[in-house]
């Protein structure tokens, strides 16, 4: 995908496998450990015992970045959704779009979420949370692989019998 | 899992040489930590193989193998982590704990003390707490880690000895370890497996959904019963018995306090026990190793808040310092006890 393709409908994004997640807080220790004590993927309690992450989808057609006045919430050249927090003036316009209540305004006033470790991107890797999940729930690629591996597992699950 | 997720190759050596002593989730994230600062690490590790509880606990279902030995072998082949298989570190007189029945080689924890720049301790919970109640030893009562990772270490080839199936088992417990074992049990071929808790579900602390989910299998969950003794008979368990019991007053945790109402005794009949009432911080060490010091209570590590042990250069993380937790929980640990290691050793080189 070209470059302009990529910052108009994104190019990466990231999904959780709900299905394979133990709840197990890796992708949340991870993070918070990369971006110094503030996780971005976070596990919440959502009843029965069952402990479930979410996180920034990186959306294709992503409603907080069209949402956001000043063009603080815009898209790098992978497609990751990020904010330039030079711009941002802490509307909460991005969280109010967002459908699962992703972006969170930080003190003193800017809006913060998962920058799909760009530090770590920047170097070639992958970001932690996909790298150290034990069960490998978070798939990370362009929109195709992301779709392609869902498919593969999915293939497996009608075709391999649980092994007793 | 690539351990190593901060770098792609590891910057070159020269930075120093630490130990871990425990290969579980917690050794092998500070592992990829200090690889990628360039640190030279060796793990020593009592099983055949490192992943600790993910490998030898948790069974291959939830966790794939291939998902925890291909970060293993990451950290071998592409950053010269060297793996000290079936080796024990132990100071003083060893204790026995679970897992012990793989040891090829047994290391003072002194020597390795003395011959590394920084140690990290991440050794775990391998040392199952015991019912407690007379005939807990009979033959056919086995904890519930013992009875998982026989499994495991059976599959992987490590042993011949095939563990016992089991007919009727009755589980004790409501956490992960009792799940666990239920679930294997009747994946075995159990006729009949019984998960037994004091309280009820709502307190159960693997969570409803999970008990339902085994139940939804075949598990039979017993609720508020609590175990008075092991029926025993030559030797060999036949039954356990129990007393009902009713919630009463929150207790220090915060859950209503399970209260036993006498006369209220009753037998399940079982030919397999396998008992889950949690599990034991286990460290290389007794109560004290020059410095070294294990809370006499909780068996824990104890740490400053820099996770530094009496001796300064002696790290440690994971389980076998918070008690029985989550990996993501020891993962967490083992990431920020590497960062302190390393900020320590590379203070010691500008004085
Ligand atoms: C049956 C069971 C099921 C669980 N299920 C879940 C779950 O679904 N989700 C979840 O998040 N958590 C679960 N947990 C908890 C989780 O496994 C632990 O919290 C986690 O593994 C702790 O990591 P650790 O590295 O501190 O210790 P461990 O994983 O215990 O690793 C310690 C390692 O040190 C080695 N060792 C011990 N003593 C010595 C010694 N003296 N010398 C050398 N090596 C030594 C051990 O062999 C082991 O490999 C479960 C635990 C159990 C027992
Ligand atoms: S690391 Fe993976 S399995 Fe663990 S909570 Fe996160 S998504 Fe789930
Ligand atoms: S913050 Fe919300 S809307 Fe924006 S990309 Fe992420 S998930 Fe989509």
């Amino acid at each position: 995908m070209d470059l302009e393709t990529f910052s108009k409908y994104g190019g990466v994004n990231r999904v959780i496998n709900y299905d394979v997640c133990i709840g197990c807080y890796t992708c949340e220790e991870v993070c918070s450990f990369i971006h110094e004590g503030k996780g971005y993927i976070v596990l919440y309690d959502i009843g029965g015992g069952l402990n479930k992450p979410i996180s920034c989808f990186h959306c294709a057609k992503a409603p907080c970045v069209t949402a956001c006045p000043t063009g603080a919430m815009h898209r790098d050249k992978d497609g990751a959704v990020l904010v330039d927090i030079s711009k941002c003036i802490g509307c909460s316009a991005c969280l109010a779009a967002c459908p699962f209540g992703i972006p969170e305004i930080i003190p003193p006033g800017f809006a913060t979420k998962c920058d799909l470790c760009n530090p770590l991107r920047s170097e070639g890797l992958t970001p932690g949370c996909v790298s150290m999940c034990p069960t490998r729930a978070i798939v990370w690629g362009t929109t195709a692989e992301v779709a392609k591996e869902l498919r593969v597992r999915a293939l497996k699950k009608l075709i391999y019998k649980p092994v007793p | 899992m690539k351990f190593a997720f901060m770098c792609k190759k590891g910057q070159a050596g020269g930075r120093g040489k630490v130990a871990v002593v425990g290969g579980g989730p917690a050794g092998l994230a500070a592992t990829g930590y200090l690889v990628c600062y360039g640190y030279e690490v060796d793990v020593y590790e009592k099983l055949p193989l490192a992943g600790g509880m993910m490998m030898f606990g948790i069974p291959p279902y939830r966790i794939h193998r291939d998902s925890i030995t291909e970060g293993i072998e990451d950290l071998e082949k592409n950053f010269g982590v060297k793996f000290s298989y079936r080796t024990k570190v132990f100071c003083g007189e060893p204790r026995h704990d679970e897992g012990d029945e793989f040891i090829n080689n047994l290391i003072d924890l002194k020597k390795i003390v003395n011959e590394y720049d920084a140690v990290l301790l991440t050794t775990g919970i391998w040392s199952s707490r015991r019912l407690g109640v007379p005939g807990d030893n009979a033959k056919g009562v086995f904890s519930a880690l013992e009875y998982v990772y026989s499994w495991w270490t059976y599959e992987l080839g490590y042993t011949t000895h095939k563990p016992p199936v089991g007919n009727k088992v009755v589980v004790i417990g409501g956490g992960y370890s009792a799940i666990d074992a239920a679930e294997v049990a009747l994946m075995k071929g159990a006729k009949e497996v019984y998960l037994t808790y004091r309280r009820t579900i709502r307190e159960a602390p693997a969570g409803e959904y999970e008990v339902r989910r085994v139940v939804s299998e075949g598990v039979k969950w017993v609720e508020l019963i609590q175990p008075t003794k092991v029926v025993v008979s030559n030797d060999k368990a036949v039954g356990v018995e129990f007393v009902k019991m009713r919630l009463g007053e929150p207790d220090e945790t915060g859950r209503p306090r399970p209260v036993p109402m006498p006369g209220t005794e009753h037998v399940i009949e079982a030919d397999m026990v396998l008992a889950a009432v949690g599990e034991i911080p286990t460290p290389p060490l007794n109560t004290e190793c020059d410095g070294v010091k294990v809370d006499p209570k909780r068996k824990t590590i104890i740490v400053n808040e820099r996770m530094q042990t009496g001796i300064e250069k002696v790290f440690a993380a994971g389980d076998v310092v918070t008690g029985p937790s989550m990996i993501g929980k020891a993962i967490g640990s083992g990431l920020r006890a590497a960062t302190h290691l390393d900020h320590f050793l590379r203070a010691k080189k500008v004085v």
